[in-house]
């Protein structure tokens, strides 16, 4: 075998050499659409289990919900063709859809799929989870009236506009709960075979799933509103940026996301290509950890908050991906406040420290995914938070390394990343203004204020009141106050960055409209052959 | 004789045996004692505790790391591996996957610099010093001290996004993806057993230029080798005999000296075959080749344990196995070896 694979490969090496030339590659096929990305995050295509922003994107074309969340903000019908919403719940009517295996999809398959996340019980369910369902209460909050009636009661916690956004959200996909069944192993739902595979009613099926590799989509040829128009779908992991830059440009792939800040530039203005930049509601945020002795005191937090050149930082790092702002709500949402006046002021910034008795500085560790923007970030603030006289110990690490020590406070300054679930002051707040039990022994290392020992029992109380104000305007003034009080407080998660995704589209693609919450969906994108 | 050689075989493999036992220790303690989070990247950032903890002991990570080494220990005495976090398959089959792809890269290489690296180093002893020799001496240089990633992105900038001469990253054109059955693994041969000429001639445009540029170093280093070895040679009285009777400078290098480096030759190949599967690592990112780099630089990334280490060992047990393989030729082939293992 070895000595014939080496005869052959000689073969066709000197067969290669002489006719090297006239060898050519043709662009991608006008019925398949090739993503280029990276894939290094995406370690399940569970719905029920995955929530990196990758394969959720993937996961979204593979199954409905019974809502689904525009690009821009409304909640639409999906699999749900109308709900009533009354005092202790929502009813939902479905319409008559069908599985890609042929089943139908019946209200048994909803109840079936909510009660799978919960019960899984991982990061995916979270989201439920924040406002009052879980494994225990599930079976009876979430029932079948009939085959196509689907009742989902109120948790005590939850209104309807937040319980809309939630279902819309790809870990409440609706998966075929009779396929699923026949592949589990081990009480596991089906976990281990869901996570390469899947069992969807969506525009997409999965036909292949090589880890770091690719991901191919086939297209359902009897999804509910018709065939996709895009026989298949490619997405290719590409982890090298440059490489992505010259592979769009040469027409190998039609979408390039997750390249560096400065491959993205080339294609600015560029005849041929588009960049979409879209915004995700979320922030690039400093974390401090309150647990540190500097960093309890609310005076040091704010030293530090006058000690970061966010301007300078956005013009020449962030680019396409950020826009300063410290606020956790972008600034575009209804009720969001003005940015505070934290800018680079070093002497301010060195007045502070004085005051809180540290004239002569200190020392701090930052800690950092090795990651575009998130390392020159790093440097950057290092460099400016010299000139107030704190001295910054870079510590980069992969995600597990980083996100273990975020989970067990062990860090001193450390730069996450957020994102929103809609696209309201509480979508993006929540996470920076909610902290139920600051104590060690709480272990609520899910929680992102948790995190960093910032304790704000008032803050915490007043967003649970706004979650749960059913009147719009007093809502909007809860938003406001929770906003100022958030400033107020000196936050110990400082956000300093609104965080867009840009992508970079050959102008072949139509109909591509990238998702503030990655479910974008390809079902309706097109290709024509002009570049 | 033979007794002697099969004892000498057995102290070897012993060798081999030993060293690789103690790769295993190494890389298993490191790979527990690094700061990574296998637990986390599966369950997700957001898990609560319970969920956490739960996923923590099913990957056996909460015994205390001796009993670790002891399970894994057994499951590898019984060809188990264990599983990836990353895809949740045995890791056996994961590799199964993996390692044709590199293995096809460097094997692929391994002939390049061997046809181009043995007869640069022959050419530049025979005319030492030199236009030719200088040249090649240069060529070696530059091989030996660019970093295979470098070269790799200046690879494609020129030929496959400026020339459009070979095809680019990926072992074929994405569309071809997922048309061919895997068989042996090998995508060239797969693609000709199964007929699909287009897709052989798509997978050769796309392997040529990472081959290419993967053997480059090793080829410097074939070359550099071969010539020092060819000088050596040509300074021997049997040399300067054979000429003195007339024999061609071609003549004696194919029947004289070429025989006599031969051996020599078969350790240096050994040792960058070796090599050439290690260092496939680089290339592999530059060019999104879904092979055992690949494969580990991400397993890394994550902290999937199981799968570096066993990868690890993988590419450790191929590197001592060619050395070996290297050494025993060396005893069977070289008379004077043979004598002093007598």
């Amino acid at each position: 075998m070895k000595h014939f694979s080496k005869g052959l490969f000689v073969g066709a090496f000197v067969g290669a050499l002489t006719i090297a030339a006239p060898l050519s590659y043709a662009a991608t096929p006008k019925d398949q659409l090739v993503i280029g990305t990276s894939l290094a995050q995406v370690l399940s295509l569970d719905p029920h289990q995955a929530t990196e922003g990758k394969a959720v994107e993937i996961m979204s074309n593979l199954y409905d919900r019974l809502v689904n969340s525009t690009p821009d903000g409304k909640i639409v019908p999906q699999l749900a063709e109308s709900w009533k919403v009354d005092d202790k719940g929502i009813t939902f009517t479905l319409r008559q859809a069908k599985f890609a295996s042929g089943n139908p999809v019946t209200a048994k398959d909803v109840v079936y799929s909510i009660g799978r996340l919960l019960k899984l019980d991982q990061a995916a369910a979270a989201n439920l989870k924040r406002v009052g369902y879980d494994k225990n209460n599930v079976d009876k909050l979430v029932t079948a009236v009939d085959d196509k009636t689907v009742r989902i009661d109120f948790s005590g916690q939850v209104t309807a506009e937040m319980l809309l956004y939630r279902l819309a959200a790809s870990t409440t996909s609706i998966v075929d709960s009779v396929e699923v069944q026949k592949h589990v192993s081990d009480n596991d739902w089906g976990n281990a075979w869901m996570r390469t595979h899947s069992a969807g009613s969506g525009p997409f099926t999965l036909n292949r799933w090589s880890p770091n590799e690719l991901v191919i989509l086939d297209a359902n040829k009897d999804y509910v509103t018709g065939a996709p128009k895009m026989k298949r779908v490619i997405v290719r992991h590409v982890p090298e940026s440059q490489v992505e830059r010259l592979m769009l440009e040469r027409g190998d792939i039609d979408v390039a996301s997750a390249m560096t800040a400065a491959d993205l530039a080339t294609f600015k203005d560029k005849q041929g290509f588009t960049i979409q930049r879209i915004p995700t509601g979320g922030f690039y945020v400093l974390s401090m950890n309150a647990g540190n002795q500097y960093l309890s005191n609310p005076k040091v937090r704010e030293a530090i908050a006058y000690g970061i050149d966010y301007k300078g930082i956005e013009k020449t790092i962030m680019g396409p991906y950020g826009r300063a702002r410290n606020v956790p709500v972008p600034e575009n949402f209804e009720a969001a406040i003005p940015n505070p006046d934290w800018h680079l002021d070093v002497e301010k910034s060195k007045q502070l420290l004085a005051e809180a008795g540290f004239k002569d500085g200190f020392s701090l560790t930052l800690k950092t995914i090795a990651q575009t923007p998130r390392i020159d970030l790093a440097t950057a603030i290092q460099a400016s938070l010299a000139q107030v006289g704190i001295k910054i110990d870079i510590q980069q690490g992969n995600g597990s390394e980083i996100i273990a020590a975020h989970r067990a406070r062990d860090f001193d300054l450390l730069i996450p990343q957020t994102s929103a679930y809609m696209p309201n002051v509480l979508g993006s707040m929540e996470q920076f203004s909610s902290n139920p039990d600051n104590s060690k022994e709480a272990n609520n290392a899910g929680n992102f204020v948790w995190r960093s020992a910032w304790d704000i029992p008032e803050l915490t109380a007043l967003t649970a009141k706004a979650s749960m104000e059913p009147d719009a305007k007093k809502r909007g003034e809860l938003y406001v106050e929770m906003q100022k009080l958030f400033v107020e407080q000196k936050p110990a998660v400082l956000p300093m960055f609104e965080r867009f995704e840009p992508i970079v589209l050959s102008s072949k693609v139509q109909g591509y409209v990238g998702h503030p919450t990655q479910l974008t969906r390809l079902e309706s994108v097109t290709k024509s052959e002009a570049q | 004789m033979k007794e002697l050689s099969v004892a000498e075989f057995g102290r070897r493999l012993a060798h081999l045996l030993v060293s690789l036992f103690i790769l295993l220790c190494v890389t298993f303690v490191i790979g527990r004692v690094l700061p990574t989070d296998p637990v986390g990247a599966i369950v997700g950032e957001l898990a609560d505790p319970a969920a956490y903890a739960a996923m923590r002991m099913r990957l056996g990570l909460d015994l205390p790391i001796y009993q670790q080494f002891f399970l894994y220990l057994n499951g590898l005495a019984h060809g188990d591996f264990g599983t990836a976090v990353l895809t949740g398959n045995p890791v056996s089959s994961d590799l199964a996957q993996a390692f044709p792809a590199t293995f096809e890269l460097a094997t692929l290489a391994v002939i390049i610099s061997t046809f181009v690296g043995v007869p640069l180093g022959l050419v530049a002893a025979l005319f030492r010093d030199s236009l030719i020799d200088k040249i090649a001496r240069v060529v070696a240089l530059v091989g030996h001290s660019i970093p295979v990633f470098w070269f790799g992105i200046v690879g494609l900038v020129i030929f496959y996004a400026g020339l459009n001469w070979v095809g680019g990253p990926g072992r074929v054109d994405v569309f071809y993806e997922g048309l061919v059955t895997p068989q042996t693994g090998l995508l060239l041969v797969d693609s000709l057993l199964q007929g699909e000429t287009e897709i052989f001639w798509n997978a050769l445009g796309h392997i040529i230029l990472p081959a290419i540029i993967l053997a480059y170093a090793a080829m410097a280093y074939i070359a550099r080798m071969t010539r020092s070895f060819t000088l050596e040679q040509l300074s021997q009285d049997y040399v300067i005999a054979a000429r003195a009777k007339g024999v061609s400078p071609a003549g004696t290098i194919l029947r004289h000296v070429l025989p006599n480096i031969a051996v020599q030759l078969i350790t240096i190949l050994a040792i960058s075959y070796g090599g050439l599967l290690e260092g496939a690592v680089v290339t592999e990112i530059v060019f999104s080749w879904p092979g055992i780099g690949q494969y580990m630089t991400n397993a890394l990334m994550i902290g999937d344990m199981n799968a570096i280490v066993a990868a690890t060992i993988i590419v450790g047990f191929i590197f001592m196995f060619l050395n070996f393989l290297a050494d025993v030729a060396y005893a069977l082939l070289d008379p004077r070896m043979r004598e002093a293992v007598r």
